[in-house]
């Protein structure tokens, strides 16, 4: 029987892919660039200011660490290529789902606007919009409206048909 | 075909006298103890995609929410203990080195150290839970509720920025889930355990344990990136 034979030569020669023994001095050092990169994390998130970089470098050493976990821990490295196969085709699909969510929610309105002003000149003009505002004080030019400000708004909601409307 | 060159070799498939050998646990279904320890392992593969798809949903949320309302993930993160989450991370990257040298011992047929093993990665993930229940209350003494019910009061009015509300839901249900995660674990290995006492596990055949410590690892994996995002940045 051919199969048989077949079997007991990969037992012969030690380890078959599926039962590889890693060596407890690898997972120990494995284990250590696992600590090392946690501490790395925690000081650079917590004790420098890397602006922009800061969320880019955290899910980098996290990416980093993951990877240890998932060929060492895991033991993918030397493992079926079928479970590499596996684990990479969900990756990817949780790559498309953050990357077409967020091209939805970090662009909407975007697509339909029509603005010939940017975002910045948009704001600009608001500003100076409010730097010209008089404000109250500013609108007051008849004598009608230096009088009576203290029950002003009192006669307003007994009088005023738009308060009606308002509430 | 009966006895053969490598007789003398560890294999169970070889001391048998009839070229059918089986080992007690092999069904008949599988051409070898390897073939059914790998579909074993690959069905484990596709089980642990879904668990990585289901968190990489909250995952997507946590993106959006972020991107959104970046100046209120900064503010109510702060509201989280660094020295906690980053304990937590120590505690549940050794509970996977116990898992993995759990494995390694049971490969050469140390079934007492696998036990031991087992036994420390199941106190491991008791501290993270029992770290988790003091960052919790602490949340709850404050107000830091999810949702509607978020209400802070005295000095933790500060992270009553808009949208905060929205960060500690998102908080809650992730690290909610994941914890969930670590209890069902425990359950697991807690099981495991018993039967490595009661001699179930061998060097031939210690699949359940395998599988077992994948999905640790991948349980330490999610934690691997729930840390900094919530904590650090």
């Amino acid at each position: 029987m051919a199969y048989d034979v077949h079997t007991q030569e990969t037992h012969a020669d030690g380890d078959h892919h599926g039962h590889h023994i890693i060596p407890q001095g690898l997972l120990l050092k494995v284990f250590g660039g696992l600590i090392f990169l946690t501490v790395l994390t925690v000081l650079t998130a917590t004790q420098m200011d890397l602006g922009i970089f800061d969320v880019p470098l955290a899910l980098a050493i996290a990416a980093s660490k993951s990877a240890l976990v998932v060929m060492f821990f895991m033991a993918l490295k030397y493992d079926n290529r079928v479970n590499t196969l596996t684990f990479v085709v969900g990756g990817i699909f949780v790559i498309v789902f953050l990357t077409f969510t967020l091209f939805d929610t970090l662009f909407r309105g975007d697509i339909g606007n029509v603005d010939r002003m940017t975002v910045e000149e948009r704001t600009a003009q608001e500003e100076a919009l409010r730097a010209r505002d008089p404000g109250e004080e500013g609108l007051r030019i008849a004598p009608a409206d230096f009088q009576n400000q203290e029950d002003a708004a009192a006669s307003d909601t007994t009088e005023s048909p738009s308060d009606d409307a308002a509430n | 075909m009966a006895q053969t060159p490598t007789a003398t070799a560890t294999a169970p498939v070889e001391h048998e006298a009839h070229g059918h050998a089986h080992h007690p646990r092999q069904q008949h279904h599988f051409v070898s103890m390897d073939q059914q320890f790998d579909a074993a392992k690959l069905g484990m593969w596709l089980f642990l995609i879904t668990e990585i798809l289901l968190f990489s949903g909250m995952f997507v949320a946590y993106a959006v929410y972020r991107s959104w309302y970046p100046e209120t993930f900064d503010v109510a993160s702060g509201a989280l203990d660094p020295f906690l989450g980053g304990l937590n991370t120590l505690v549940l990257l050794t509970s996977s080195l116990t898992v993995a040298l759990s494995i390694n011992a049971i490969q050469r047929g140390k079934v007492k150290k696998m036990n031991w093993l087992l036994l420390a990665t199941i106190l491991l993930a008791g501290v993270f839970m029992v770290v988790k229940y003091f960052e919790y209350t602490a949340k709850f003494d404050h107000g830091l509720f999810p949702g509607e019910h978020f209400h802070p009061h005295g000095e933790y009015t500060k992270y009553d920025v808009p949208y905060a509300p929205q960060f500690f839901s998102i908080y809650f249900v992730m690290t909610g889930i994941h914890g969930f995660h670590v209890l069902v674990g425990m359950a697991v290995f807690g099981w495991l355990l018993t039967r490595g006492i009661r001699g179930h596990f061998n060097s031939e055949w210690y699949t359940p344990i395998e599988l077992t410590g994948l999905y640790w690892h991948v349980v330490d994996i999610i934690w691997i990136f729930l840390f900094p995002l919530m904590y650090l940045i």
